[in-house]
């Protein structure tokens, strides 16, 4: 058993400790867990402060207060504290989105606060602006020239404040003077801004133009301002999904994502895994290193070896990606969308799956010269990889039908199919999970011995490749 | 003396070709046994079947004093004939995975591979990929796995292919180094000028069929063919009645070279005596047989054919790197 581990260990070290592995495999989860934790910190840095005034040419008469007003210190803060909420609110609808419940919803929303996640708000630059009403007569160009004399990321305000931006507001953006389709046709007001200009001030600057300019047309008519804002507001949807239980929120989301998710860890980890087994056996017979092994070790430990080796490669790939997964349900308070036992179920169809495939991987690796000769031995390999690709739908859509049920118990796709089944939303049949996994080891007793006797022989059989065929005659002699 | 490896009727045929026919083979403890034959004759499969990488259809077979050589693994050092290493690998962590496959544990492994890595003058390659190394240099590193355990045992397939004359000596110096140490070892080679050389046992193989097998004096001593060569000086003594000289059976001349075969009872220093006398010569020497002629005499046939078979060089590898 000792030789066993030996190889194990250098199977494992020459696929893990390779510069392809470190940047294919380890690098991905650790970028998503550092933008996990570094995108907040990030984000909370502030956008530079912006200093300085907009000149207003208000041919109306009636907009430019309205704008002083809407640019006071009092009013600009309002605006910033009112878009953190929206934040946060919008965060919260989207859990509510996914289905979570309003007790989970409040632990986000907990969070939320405790973590600087609703940094978003603080892209809103800290401005300092005011509002310079010109004689309505002044000549735009005069005015404009004194914008060139602006950066836009002015910091301290020389005395006069730098102009960032020059408001052309005519008389008929407030009363038309025409119609149109019965409806009346206003004049569009001009905005001129310093080149570079931070984009939330200059989008700002454009909808409280918009809104004082709404306002003087409001007052103007003699209509109620704040009844006719009320009446715009748009309304808010409600949605559920009715079933026997009762009326639930609806859970589309995470009903197809937990699943999928599953299936996806198994297939990547198993089919990587099973991957790096083939080419290293195949590796191990071209370069004709087979024999110098099989000096020291016998063919059996040696694939024993082998399998055991690159298993532990994918299970580093299961843990690490099921770990940064969970780790970031963890961080969303999403952690009890998936129950403990659906990992355990996870690793031990991981560890029948891949004994399967690992055995098909060494009987192809041994039996052929090179990697191109395995193509043709391929297609069983390949059949299995594509099923849980087109199975995943249908089970998902009915984790309970006759044919997710049947499948349950098909040998070699019988484990993606369970953990699709397990990580639905719908309870399955209690005995169907350890009825499977009885399956599954019994398949994987036949595959270990198909695969012994097919790795005995091949591993220095050289020459002409054998086809599917002669594999069996293999497993057939004594 | 007991047999590090016991024989008995071992047969083994792959499909309808019969690559080895009622073999029967005692190698003694501490020998240096000589495997030689020419290309497909049988050394590589008889090997493969001691050290039970293939099994023989029938016969017995006993390898220190066990049924199967699986049994003893780590007494046994191994140098196949298809040999390879992990291109990848670094040449120390390679012998060293080696060494504990073969039951060193980590520490011991790691000071026989710098030690043996000093001794055939690979040191600095310790931290290499083992595809920067020369093939020659390769073949160094993978006599090293075949030996670094200190096996009882020590079987080398076709160990002096694609090695250069400096490497060949080296490779003979470390071979007769194991033995000296009480090793057994079994080398097989298509080249016999390298088992004339180094063994003391021989053991010849031709389409599966045993040969020859018996030390390498008592060869000489069997197969010696009792003649003696004459070049006279000028050319036209060629025409000197060599032939009549007492104790001659027959005469031959190619070149001005004169072969004299000798009666079985000859006088061969009374026959150089009068040699001398009857012309002035060059040389005249009593000729020792190579062992390619006690080959050739024991298979028989075409003379001719048989020496190009002998001195074509093992599978894939270039002629004059095979003749070194």
């Amino acid at each position: 058993m000792g030789k066993v581990f030996i190889i194990a260990w250098k199977e494992f070290l020459a696929t893990v400790a390779t510069r392809a592995f470190i940047l294919g495999m380890l690098i991905p989860p650790f970028i998503m867990g550092m933008t996990l934790t570094l995108m907040p910190l990030l984000m909370n840095k502030k956008a530079p402060s912006v200093f300085g005034h907009i000149a207003v040419i208000d041919q109306t008469g009636v907009v430019a207060p309205r704008l002083t007003d809407a640019f006071s210190p009092e009013k600009i803060r309002e605006r910033k504290e009112q878009k953190q909420k929206e934040t946060r609110d919008a965060i919260v609808k989207g859990s509510k989105a996914m289905g979570l419940d309003d007790k989970r919803t409040a632990d986000i929303q907990k969070q939320m606060d405790a973590n600087p996640m609703n940094a978003a708000a603080n892209m809103l630059a800290d401005t300092n602006l005011t509002v310079q009403v010109l004689p309505p007569d002044t000549s735009v160009d005069e005015a404009k020239k004194e914008i060139l004399k602006a950066t836009g990321r002015e910091q301290v305000s020389n005395g006069n404040a730098a102009r960032l931006a020059l408001l052309v507001i005519p008389a008929g953006s407030v009363r038309s003077s025409e119609e149109k389709d019965g409806q009346p046709v206003f004049a569009p007001f001009q905005l001129l801004t310093a080149p570079r200009l931070d984009v939330e001030v200059q989008s700002d600057i454009r909808k409280q133009t918009g809104r004082a300019i709404v306002d003087s047309r409001l007052a103007t008519a003699g209509e109620n301002i704040a009844t006719i804002r009320g009446l715009m507001q748009s309304p808010e949807v409600e949605e559920s999904a009715v079933t026997a239980k009762g009326d639930t929120k609806i859970n589309e989301v995470a009903k197809l994502l937990v699943p999928g998710a599953f299936m996806f860890l198994l297939w990547i980890s198993v089919f990587s895994s099973g991957q790096y087994l083939l080419t290293s056996t195949i590796e191990e017979k071209s370069s004709r290193v087979m024999e110098v092994i099989l000096s020291a070790v016998s063919p059996m430990q040696l694939m024993l070896g082998k399998i055991i080796g690159k298993g532990a490669v994918g299970l580093l790939i299961l843990m690490l990606y099921s770990g940064v997964g969970l780790a970031s349900l963890v961080f969303f308070a999403m952690a009890d969308l998936v129950p403990w036992y659906n990992l355990v179920y996870l690793f031990v169809y991981f560890a029948i799956a891949y004994v399967l495939i690992a055995c098909l991987m060494a009987s192809i690796g041994a039996a052929v010269n090179d990697i191109n000769e395995a193509q043709s031995l391929m297609a069983p390999v390949m059949v299995i990889l594509v099923i849980p690709m087109i199975l995943w739908m249908p089970i998902l859509r009915n984790p309970n039908s006759m044919f997710a049920q049947v499948c349950s118990f098909v040998p070699m796709i019988n484990p993606f199919v369970m953990v699709l089944r397990i990580s639905g939303s719908e309870t399955i049949p209690a005995w169907q999970i350890p009825a499977s996994i009885l399956v599954g080891l019994l398949s994987v007793v036949f595959m270990c011995y198909a695969a012994a006797k097919i790795f005995r022989i091949g591993v220095l059989m050289y020459g002409k490749p054998p086809n599917i065929a002669t594999l069996i005659k293999w497993v057939r002699m004594a | 003396m007991t047999n590090a490896i016991e024989i008995r009727g071992l047969n083994k045929s792959f499909g309808t070709k019969k690559a080895v026919q009622s073999l029967d083979l005692d190698v003694p403890e501490g020998s240096l046994y000589g495997f030689i034959g020419p290309n497909g004759a049988g050394k590589s499969t008889t090997i493969r079947m001691i050290m039970s990488i293939i099994f023989p259809d029938s016969g017995e077979l006993r390898v220190l004093g066990k049924s199967s050589a699986v049994e003893s693994k780590d007494r046994i050092g191994y140098l196949p004939e298809e040999r390879g290493i992990y291109k990848k690998m670094k040449v120390g962590a390679f012998l060293k995975y080696i060494a504990r496959l073969k039951g060193l544990d980590s520490a011991e492994a790691e000071k026989r591979t710098k030690e043996w890595l000093v001794r055939v003058g690979l040191a600095d390659t310790y931290r290499k990929k083992c595809e920067e190394l020369s093939k020659g240099m390769q073949q160094k590193v993978q006599f090293i796995a075949a030996v670094i355990h200190e096996p009882d045992l020590l079987i080398l397939d076709e160990v002096f292919t694609g090695l250069d004359p400096e490497n060949r000596r080296l490779m003979r110096e470390l071979i007769r180094e194991q033995n000296d140490a009480g090793r057994t070892i079994i080398f097989s080679t298509h080249a016999m000028f390298e088992a004339e050389q180094l063994c003391d046992r021989l053991f010849m193989i031709r389409s599966g069929v045993k040969v020859l097998d018996m030390p390498l004096e008592e060869i000489w001593r069997t197969y010696d063919p009792k003649m003696v060569v004459v070049e006279p000086i000028d050319a036209a003594d060629v025409s000197k009645p060599w032939g009549s000289l007492p104790g001659v059976k027959e005469m031959d001349e190619t070149d001005g070279i004169i072969d004299l075969r000798l009666n079985e009872d000859a006088d061969v220093g009374e026959l150089m005596r009068q040699a001398a006398s009857l012309a002035r010569v060059r040389r005249i020497e009593l000729k020792r047989p190579s062992l390619e002629d006690v080959f050739i005499e024991l298979v028989g046939g075409d003379a001719a054919k048989l020496r190009q078979e002998l001195r074509s060089g093992p599978k894939n590898v270039p002629q004059e790197v095979a003749r070194g």
